[in-house]
C-alpha cells in the first residue's frame, strides 16, 4: 500500500481527491428521521507539497469534510455518497479494510488538531506518546526509535527534556509544537491541520505557523489547513477553499481569491478584514448560516447574498472554473456557471458505517 | 521531591485532625449517655447476693479505674486517650470482664476476609465490565448485562440476601444458612476449618457482590462513555494506535482514577463491618458485634468500634492520598 499509484484519476500529482463527497448526520428521534447535510457533494483535489486551506464560518461543516476525509466516521455521521482518493493507496479510501485503513494513519496520513490542550493522554509521558502514536510505522529497534524521536526533536528544535513531562507540565504553545512533531515524525505524505493555531495567541501562533511551513517544505507533506481565520490563510495556504453550508463555494489561489474573490460570500469575508488605518463601519452580513438539517433550496447562500436572482432560488450553481485554478460556484459571477442537480445522492444507503 | 515532602506532611496531618476530631465527637456522644457503666457493673455484682457497703464502695474504685471514670468529663477524656494510644478501650460492659479490644480482636478477622474479598471482587469485576461497556457501547450482550445491573442495583439488599437464603438454603439447601463455620469444628488451620469457613462466607459474600458490583458497573460506564469522547482518545484513534493499548493506556487508566479513590473509601468503610450482612447470615463479624454493643448499651464498646473505624478510614483516604500523585501525574501540580 506503499506504493504511489498512478492510476487515471490522479495522475498529475493530486495526493488528495475527492469527488462529490457527501457526508450527512443521521439521526432517527422517534421514528422520524433527521438528516444534516454538513458534507454535500464536495469535489476538490490537494496537490503535493501543497498547502490547501479551507475557510469558513463555524458549523459550514469544515470539520465534518475533515473528518470524511480521515475516516474519522462515527454515528450519526454517515459517508452518504463520493470517493476520497489517496495517492498512497491504490483504491478509495472508504472501499479499504479497516486493518488496512489503520496501517496508512500515521504512516502516511497525520493529523494536527485543535485545542492541543486535551489531544494528549493527561497520565501518559510524552515519549510514550511517542512511541503509541509511531513506534510501529518505524521499524526500528527501541533505542534507535529513541534517538530518531530526539534528532526529530532536535530538527524541530525542540528540547529533549520535553519527552520526560506530561501535557501538563507544557504550555500551550509547547503542547502545540510537540503534536506537530508527533505528526511529521513518520514523515507522512498528507498532514491534516484542523485549527492548529486557534487556541493561541498570536504571537506563539506565528512561530508555530512557521514551524507548520517549515517542516512541511522540509518532509514535502501536503496540508489540509482549516480555520476560520483568513489571515492566518493569508499567511500559510497555497490555495484557498471557502466552504458554506457544506459545500465549496469558491477555490483558488490565496492571492487570486483576496486579489480578486468572484463568490459574494468571499467578498464579505475579505471585506471583513480589519486594515490598518481604515475606520471605516465594516457591514456584517444579514441572517445567519442556514440550518443544514433543513437547507434553503437552490444556492444555499442566496437568503443572505445581495446578489441573489430567481435562478438562485431554485438551481444549485454548480464549482465551474472562470479563471485559471480559480472556481466559484455563483450564477452572479459569470453566466458559464451552470446548475446542477441538488438532489439526494445516488445511493442512498450509508456506504461506511464505522464504529 | 520538595514538594511531594510537604504534600505527605499536610496529609499527615489533615489525617491527624480527622482521627482527632471523629474520635472526640464519639466520646462525647457515648459519654453524654445517662448509662454509668460503673453503677450498672456494682448493679450486676450486688443482684445476687449481699456485699458490704465498704466490699461496694471499694469494687466502685476499682471499677472506675478500670473504665477510666474520672470525677469530670476532661479527666475522663484524658484517660480515655492515653488508653487508646494502647488501644486499651477498658472492659466490655456487656461480657464483663472480657476487654473490649479483646473481643474486637476475635471479631475484625472474619470482617475483613469477608469485606475485603467482596469489596475487591465487585470492584474489578464491575469496573472492568463496566469499562468494557461503555467502551462498546454497541455490543449486544454488554447491553443487557447493563440493563440487569441497572436492574439489580437498587433492589434493597435486605431483600437480595433473603432471597438468597430462601433460594441456597431452604429451596436448595446446598450452602449453610448462618454462621462463620461449623460449630463442632476445631478452628485452626485445618483443611476442614478452612472449607467450613469458605463455604459458609459464600452466601454472605454473594449477596455483597451483587449488590456492591451495580455501582462500580454504571460509574465506570459513565465514565468510559465520556472519556472515549475526549479529544486524546480521538486523536490516538485517528493515528490508529492498536486497540488493545487504546483501552487500556487511554480509555481504563483515566476512567480508574475516580474509582481507585472509591476504592479506598470503602476499603476503609470495611472496619465499619457488615451491619446487615452479619445479621441475616449470622456471620461472627464486627457488624454483629457493633449491634450487640448497641442493643446491651455496652457503650466503651461502641466506642472501641467507632474508634477503630474512624481510624480506618481515614487511613485509607491517607494511604490512597499518599500514592494518588503516583497514580495521576496532575494532582501534584494542582495542590
Amino acid at each position: 500500500m506503499t506504493q504511489i499509484s498512478a492510476s487515471a484519476g490522479h495522475g498529475n500529482a493530486h495526493v488528495l481527491e475527492t469527488s462529490d463527497l457527501r457526508a450527512y448526520y443521521r439521526m432517527k428521534y422517534f421514528g422520524i428521521d433527521r438528516e444534516v447535510r454538513a458534507v454535500d457533494g464536495i469535489s476538490m483535489h490537494v496537490r503535493k507539497h501543497e498547502i490547501y486551506g479551507i475557510a469558513g464560518e463555524s458549523s459550514c461543516g469544515k470539520t465534518t469534510f475533515i473528518k470524511a476525509i480521515a475516516a474519522a466516521i462515527r454515528p450519526p455521521l454517515e459517508i452518504v455518497g463520493g470517493q476520497v482518493n489517496y495517492s498512497f493507496i491504490d483504491d478509495d479510501l472508504y472501499a479499504l479494510s479497516p486493518a488496512r485503513r489503520t496501517a496508512i494513519r500515521w504512516q502516511h496520513l497525520s493529523y494536527i488538531l485543535q485545542g492541543s490542550m486535551n489531544v494528549l493522554n493527561p497520565v501518559r509521558r510524552i515519549h510514550k506518546t511517542f512511541e503509541d502514536f509511531a513506534f510501529r510505522h518505524m521499524h526500528l529497534p527501541r533505542a534507535e526509535f529513541d534517538q530518531e524521536v530526539r534528532r526529530h526533536l532536535e530538527r524541530l528544535r525542540l528540547p529533549a527534556e520535553i519527552l520526560r513531562s506530561y501535557p501538563h507540565e507544557l504550555s500551550g504553545g509547547m503542547r502545540q509544537r510537540v503534536c506537530i512533531a508527533l505528526a511529521t515524525l513518520c514523515k507522512p505524505e498528507f498532514i491534516i491541520a484542523d485549527e492548529p493555531t486557534t487556541a493561541l495567541d498570536v504571537v506563539v501562533q506565528k512561530d508555530v505557523l512557521a514551524m507548520i511551513r517549515e517542516t512541511q517544505h522540509e518532509f514535502g507533506s501536503s496540508m489540509i489547513f482549516v480555520t476560520h481565520d483568513l489571515t492566518v490563510h493569508a499567511n500559510i495556504a497555497d490555495r484557498l477553499g471557502i466552504m458554506y453550508a457544506g459545500r465549496l463555494v469558491e477555490e483558488g489561489r490565496t492571492a487570486d481569491v483576496f486579489a480578486n474573490p468572484l463568490h459574494p460570500y468571499t467578498a464579505h469575508l475579505i471585506a471583513s478584514l480589519p486594515t490598518i488605518g481604515d475606520r471605516h463601519t465594516r457591514d456584517g452580513l444579514h441572517g445567519t448560516p442556514p440550518n443544514l438539517a433543513d437547507p434553503p433550496k437552490g444556492c444555499r447562500f442566496h437568503p443572505r447574498c445581495p446578489l441573489a436572482m430567481e435562478i438562485c432560488r431554485h438551481e444549485n450553481p454548480a464549482l465551474t472554473t472562470l479563471a485559471e485554478d480559480h472556481r466559484v460556484a455563483c450564477f452572479a459571477a459569470s453566466s458559464d456557471v451552470l446548475p446542477i442537480a441538488d438532489g439526494k445522492p445516488n445511493q442512498p444507503e450509508a456506504l461506511e458505517v464505522e464504529r | 521531591m520538595r514538594s511531594y515532602a510537604i504534600y505527605v506532611a499536610k496529609r499527615v496531618l489533615q489525617f491527624a485532625l480527622v482521627v482527632f476530631v471523629g474520635i472526640s465527637i464519639t466520646f462525647l456522644i457515648t459519654h453524654l449517655t445517662p448509662i454509668d457503666p460503673v453503677e450498672h457493673a456494682v448493679a450486676q455484682v450486688s443482684t445476687f447476693g449481699f456485699s458490704s457497703p465498704e466490699s461496694i464502695e471499694l469494687l466502685r474504685q476499682s471499677l472506675k479505674e478500670l473504665y477510666g471514670v474520672g470525677d469530670n468529663l476532661w479527666e475522663e477524656y484524658l484517660i480515655f486517650w492515653r488508653r487508646l494510644a494502647m488501644l486499651d478501650f477498658g472492659p466490655s460492659l456487656s461480657a464483663f470482664p472480657t476487654p473490649v479490644s479483646e473481643l474486637i480482636g476475635r471479631a475484625i478477622p472474619w470482617t475483613i476476609g469477608l469485606l475485603t474479598v467482596s469489596t475487591v471482587l465487585s470492584w474489578f469485576i464491575g469496573n472492568i465490565l463496566g469499562g468494557l461497556a461503555g467502551y462498546y457501547s454497541r455490543n449486544r450482550i454488554l447491553r443487557i448485562l447493563g440493563m440487569i445491573m441497572m436492574g439489580l442495583h437498587p433492589v434493597p439488599y435486605y431483600i437480595v440476601a433473603f432471597v438468597l437464603l430462601i433460594v441456597f438454603t431452604f429451596l436448595l439447601p446446598i450452602l449453610p444458612s448462618s454462621g462463620g463455620y461449623e460449630m463442632n469444628l476445631a478452628t485452626g488451620w485445618t483443611p476442614q476449618f478452612v472449607g467450613s469457613v469458605l463455604l459458609h462466607s459464600i452466601l454472605p459474600s454473594l449477596s455483597l457482590i451483587l449488590v456492591g458490583v451495580g455501582s462500580w458497573f454504571m460509574g465506570m460506564r459513565a465514565l468510559v462513555s465520556n472519556i472515549v469522547t475526549d479529544d486524546y482518545v480521538t486523536y490516538a484513534a485517528l493515528a490508529g494506535v492498536p486497540e488493545k493499548r487504546l483501552v487500556t493506556s487511554y480509555v481504563m487508566r483515566n476512567a480508574f482514577l475516580p474509582q481507585i479513590t472509591g476504592l479506598a473509601m470503602s476499603i476503609g468503610a470495611i472496619f465499619n463491618g457488615a451491619v446487615i450482612t452479619e445479621q441475616v447470615f449470622g456471620y461472627p463479624g464486627i457488624g454483629r458485634l457493633l449491634v450487640e454493643a448497641v442493643h446491651a448499651a455496652d457503650y466503651s464498646l461502641v466506642l472501641g468500634i467507632t474508634s477503630i473505624a474512624i481510624i480506618a478510614v481515614s487511613a485509607a483516604v491517607f494511604i490512597i492520598d499518599i500514592i494518588y500523585p503516583l497514580i495521576d501525574p496532575r494532582v501534584q501540580v494542582s495542590q
